[in-house]
C-alpha cells in the first residue's frame, strides 16, 4: 500500500507489559475464585461494579499512562493494553470506569486546565470517578456536526446549557459528561466551527438523566437532558470553538482498543471448552479461524498502542481496527452457531447457550457505538486518498 | 547484507521486475527463466541464506522482503520456495545447499518412502521410492527437498531432479504443480523429528502467507488506482460511496493480514515456536482472499475479468496460494487444536503466546 496512512510500524515487544499481564491474570483468577464477579459478554458496557473499579485503581491499573502528579503511573500504552485485554478476556466488570480511563482522562490531560486535572484525574485513577460521552443527540447520530445542544455565556461568565444527549452509557452511575455543545451559531460554510467541549458535573441542577433501555431490557443507555443547566465558566474544556478537533482526537482513543474486538471473547472461550470436549474437526477449524482473525486484530491494536506511545494520533488506523474488529465481534456468534447445536437462551442450562444469548442480544451495538462502520469506512476511504 | 538494507533489496527487485512483465503461464512456458537469471545474477536467489553455504547472506527479513516484492509482481520464479522453505530446511538438516543459481523447490505431499543406505544418525544416504504430488515448480526446479517417510521417522532428502519425468499439472494461475515419480533414487537426506517435519510444513505455509500478504496489498493498490482513474456518470468510481465502502473493506482485510504475517515472521526471527504463528498467518491470509479478490474484480468490472488486464495475474495466484501448503481448513484445525493443548480453559494464555 506504500504511502497511504493506514499502515503503522509493528509494535515493539514489551517485557513490562508481559510482567503486568501476569499480575492481572493472578488477580483475576483470585477474584473469580472468590466469586467477586462472574464472566459475561460485553462487560465494558454492562458490567458496572464500582467496588471492582476501585480495586483496579488500588492496583495501579487505571490512569496507567498518566503523569504521577495526577495520580497516574507513567507506564506505557503497551502496558495499559495488556491490562485492558486481560480484563476483557476475563469478562470482568469494567464498565463503571471504562470511559473515564480510556478517553475522558486522556482528553483532560490534553486539553484540561491545571485545576481540572488536579481535581479529577486522581479520582479517575483511583476508580472513583466515572464519565460519560456527551456526543450523540436525538437528531444527531452519525452526523455529529449537526448537534443542537447550545451553551451560551450568562452575565456571570457561566455557561447556560440547553439540549439533550443520548446513548450516554451509564450516565446514571457517572459523575461527569464531557459534552459537545454549540457555542456559536451553526455556519453552513464551516459545519465544524462553533463547537466546544464542556466538562459537565452531572449532579448540577437543570440536568435530568432518563433511562433508555436496550432491546433486552438492560439499562445502560440514558438520555441526559439539559434545561437551563448552569455550568461554571471555568468548565470549558480546551478552547472555545475547537470542540470538533478535540472530539476527533478523543475518538482515536475511543476506537482503537481491544474492546473493539473482544466484546464477545467470553463466548469464544466458552465455545473453546465445547470444542475441547467434543474434539469435532469442524469446531476445531472454526476455533482456528476465529483465533486467526482475533490474532490479526490484536496485532493491529498493539500497533496502535505503540503509535500512541510514540505520541502519534492514529485516527485513521483506529477507524480501520474498529471496523474490522466489531464486524468480527458479531461474526463470532454466526460462526459458532454453524458448528454447535445449542439454542441461545439467557435461561439455558448450558453456559454456551447463555453466552450465545448475551452476545446476540448485544450484537446490534457492536458496529454502531463509537461511530458506525459506514462512517468508519468513510474515514478509511479518506486514508486511501479517495476523499 | 544487514536488515537495514531491506529497502535497497526491495528496490533492486522492483527494478529488475520492470524488465519482466508477468505473462500467462502455459505448459510450454511455465516460468520466467529470464527473470530467474537476472535475479540470480544480482545474488537475489541466495538472500537470507548464509554466505558460507553459498548464499548471499542477510536476515530472514531480507528474504521475506524479496519474496514479497516478487509476489506483488506476479513473478513466475521459485524464490519463495528456495529462500523461505527448501533452502533453510536443507541447511537445518545439515545437507549441502545446492548453488542458489539453480532453482530449489520443496515437496511435502504425496507418498515417498525413504530406506536408509547406511546406519549413521547424521545426514546420510537414502533410497527414495514413491510419488511426490503437488510439487511447486515441478519440471522447473533443478533440485527438490523431499519430505519422505521412513521406518525410523520423517526424512528430508535432497534430490537432483535434472532430466526426471514430471507429470504436468498447474494451479489456477498456471504455476507448475505436477507430480514426480521416484523409483529407487539415491539421495542425501537426514532424519527429522516429527516436530521438525511439522515446522517445515509450517514454514511452507508461512511462505505462502508472505506471498499472499504482498499480493493482496498490490491488488488493493491496483484497485484504488483504478477507482481513481475510471470515470462513470461524470466522476471517478472512487467518488461513489458504494465503491468507497468496498475499498475500505478491502483495506481492512489487507491491513489485518499484513499485521499478522509480519508478526509471525518476527516470531520466527526470535526463534519462537513457529507452528501456531504460521498457521494463524496462513488462515488469516487465506480468508482475506475471499473478500479482497471478489471486491477487486467487482470494482474493476468486466475489464478485470479479461486475460488482457493484469488483475488476474494476482487474483488467480491468490486463489491458489490460499489452498497450497495446507488449506485454511487444515491449518485452522491445527491452530484450533494447538491453542487447546494446555486444556479447555487455557485458550486465552495460548492466544497471547501464539504470535
Amino acid at each position: 500500500m506504500g504511502s497511504n496512512s493506514l499502515t503503522l510500524a509493528p509494535a515493539p515487544r514489551s517485557a513490562a507489559a508481559e510482567e503486568v499481564r501476569v499480575e492481572v491474570r493472578e488477580f483475576l483468577a483470585a477474584e473469580l475464585a472468590a466469586g467477586s464477579f462472574t464472566t459475561h459478554v460485553d462487560t465494558w458496557l454492562s458490567g458496572v461494579d464500582p467496588a471492582f473499579s476501585r480495586k483496579l485503581g488500588e492496583r495501579g491499573w487505571l490512569g496507567m499512562t498518566w503523569p504521577k502528579q495526577y495520580g497516574g503511573h507513567e507506564r506505557t500504552a503497551m502496558e495499559r493494553y495488556a491490562v485492558t485485554e486481560e480484563l476483557l478476556a476475563a469478562g470482568a466488570p469494567v464498565a463503571a470506569h471504562w470511559i473515564a480511563d480510556r478517553q475522558s482522562g486522556p482528553n483532560l490531560l490534553r486539553y484540561g486546565t491545571e485545576a481540572q486535572r488536579a481535581e479529577i484525574l486522581p479520582r479517575i485513577a483511583a476508580g472513583e470517578c466515572y464519565f460519560v460521552i456527551g456526543m450523540s443527540e436525538p437528531d444527531s447520530g452519525s452526523d455529529l456536526a449537526s448537534i443542537r445542544t447550545r451553551a451560551t455565556r450568562n452575565g456571570d461568565g457561566d455557561w447556560v446549557v440547553n439540549g439533550a444527549k443520548v446513548w450516554t452509557s451509564n450516565a446514571h452511575h457517572s459523575h461527569y459528561a464531557i459534552t459537545l455543545v454549540r457555542t456559536a451559531p451553526a455556519d453552513p460554510a464551516n459545519r465544524h466551527a462553533g463547537l466546544s467541549q464542556l466538562l459537565v458535573d452531572l449532579s448540577l441542577p437543570g440536568i435530568t438523566v432518563n433511562p433508555i433501555r436496550i432491546l433486552d431490557g438492560g439499562h445502560h443507555f440514558n438520555e441526559v437532558v439539559f434545561d437551563d443547566a448552569v455550568v461554571p465558566g471555568d468548565m470549558l474544556l480546551g478552547e472555545e470553538g475547537a470542540g470538533w478537533h478535540q472530539v476527533t482526537a478523543e475518538l482515536a482513543f475511543e476506537r482503537s482498543g481491544p474492546e473493539r474486538f473482544l466484546s464477545t471473547y467470553p463466548l469464544i472461550a466458552e465455545f473453546a471448552r465445547r470444542a475441547a470436549e467434543d474434539q469435532d474437526p469442524a469446531q476445531l477449524a472454526t476455533l482456528g479461524r476465529l483465533s486467526a482473525r482475533l490474532l490479526a486484530l490484536r496485532q493491529l491494536s498493539l500497533r496502535i498502542a505503540g503509535a500512541l506511545d510514540r505520541g502519534e494520533l492514529p485516527d485513521i488506523p483506529a477507524a480501520l481496527v474498529k471496523d474490522v474488529g466489531t464486524t468480527f465481534e458479531a461474526d463470532v456468534i454466526d460462526e459458532v452457531r454453524r458448528v454447535v447445536d445449542v439454542p441461545a437462551s439467557l435461561d439455558s442450562p448450558d453456559p454456551l447457550g447463555r453466552a450465545l444469548a448475551e452476545a446476540q442480544l448485544h450484537a446490534p451495538g457492536y458496529t454502531l457505538r463509537g461511530g458506525t462502520n459506514e462512517i468508519l469506512r468513510g474515514i478509511v476511504a479518506r486514508g486511501l486518498g479517495l476523499r | 547484507m544487514t536488515s537495514s538494507d531491506v529497502d535497497l533489496v526491495v528496490e533492486t527487485v522492483r527494478d529488475i521486475l520492470t524488465k519482466f512483465e508477468p505473462f500467462v503461464l502455459t505448459a510450454e512456458r511455465p516460468w520466467d527463466a529470464g527473470l530467474w537469471s537476472a535475479l540470480a545474477e544480482a545474488g537475489l536467489t541466495g538472500v537470507g541464506l548464509p554466505e558460507e553455504a553459498g548464499g548471499s547472506g542477510g536476515e530472514l527479513a531480507d528474504a521475506v522482503a524479496v519474496v514479497g516484492a516478487l509476489a506483488a509482481g506476479a513473478a513466475a520464479v521459485p524464490v519463495a520456495e528456495q529462500l523461505l522453505v527448501a533452502g533453510p530446511a536443507v541447511l537445518a538438516a545439515g545437507l549441502d545447499l545446492p548453488s542458489p543459481d539453480e532453482p530449489l523447490s520443496i515437496a511435502v505431499d504425496g507418498a515417498v518412502t525413504a530406506e536408509p543406505r547406511d546406519d549413521g544418525d547424521g545426514p546420510g544416504s537414502w533410497t527414495l521410492t514413491g510419488t511426490a504430488t503437488d510439487v511447486a515448480w515441478a519440471g522447473v526446479a533443478r533440485h527438490l527437498a523431499v519430505l519422505a517417510t521412513s521406518p525410523v521417522g520423517p526424512v528430508l532428502a535432497l534430490v537432483d531432479v535434472t532430466g526426471r519425468e514430471t507429470t504436468h499439472a498447474a494451479n489456477l494461475a498456471g504455476e507448475p504443480r505436477g507430480s514426480l515419480v521416484l523409483q529407487e533414487v539415491t539421495a542425501a537426506g537426514a532424519l527429522l523429528t516429527d516436530a521438525q517435519a511439522q515446522q517445515l510444513r509450517a514454514r511452507y505455509a508461512l511462505a505462502r502467507a508472505v506471498q499472499l500478504s504482498a499480493a493482496l496489498q498490490q491488488v488493493l493498490a491496483w484497485t484504488v488506482q483504478y477507482a481513481g482513474e475510471r470515470q462513470q456518470f461524470g466522476r471517478p468510481l472512487g467518488r461513489f460511496q458504494a465503491i468507497q465502502m468496498e475499498l475500505a473493506e478491502m483495506a481492512g482485510e489487507v491491513t489485518a493480514v499484513a499485521a499478522l504475517v509480519d508478526a509471525a515472521v518476527q516470531a520466527v526471527e526470535r526463534g519462537e515456536s513457529l507452528v501456531l504463528a504460521a498457521a494463524a498467518a496462513k488462515v488469516r491470509a487465506g480468508a482475506a482472499v475471499e473478500v479482497v479478490a471478489r471486491l477487486a474484480h467487482q470494482v474493476h468490472g468486466a475489464i478485470g475479468f479479461t486475460q488482457e488486464h493484469r488483475l488476474h495475474h494476482l487474483t488467480r495466484r491468490c486463489w491458489s496460494w490460499r489452498d497450497e501448503a495446507g488449506t485454511e481448513t487444515a491449518w485452522a484445525r491445527v491452530l484450533g487444536a494447538g491453542l487447546l493443548a494446555d486444556g479447555p480453559d487455557a485458550l486465552w494464555p495460548a492466544l497471547t503466546r501464539a504470535v
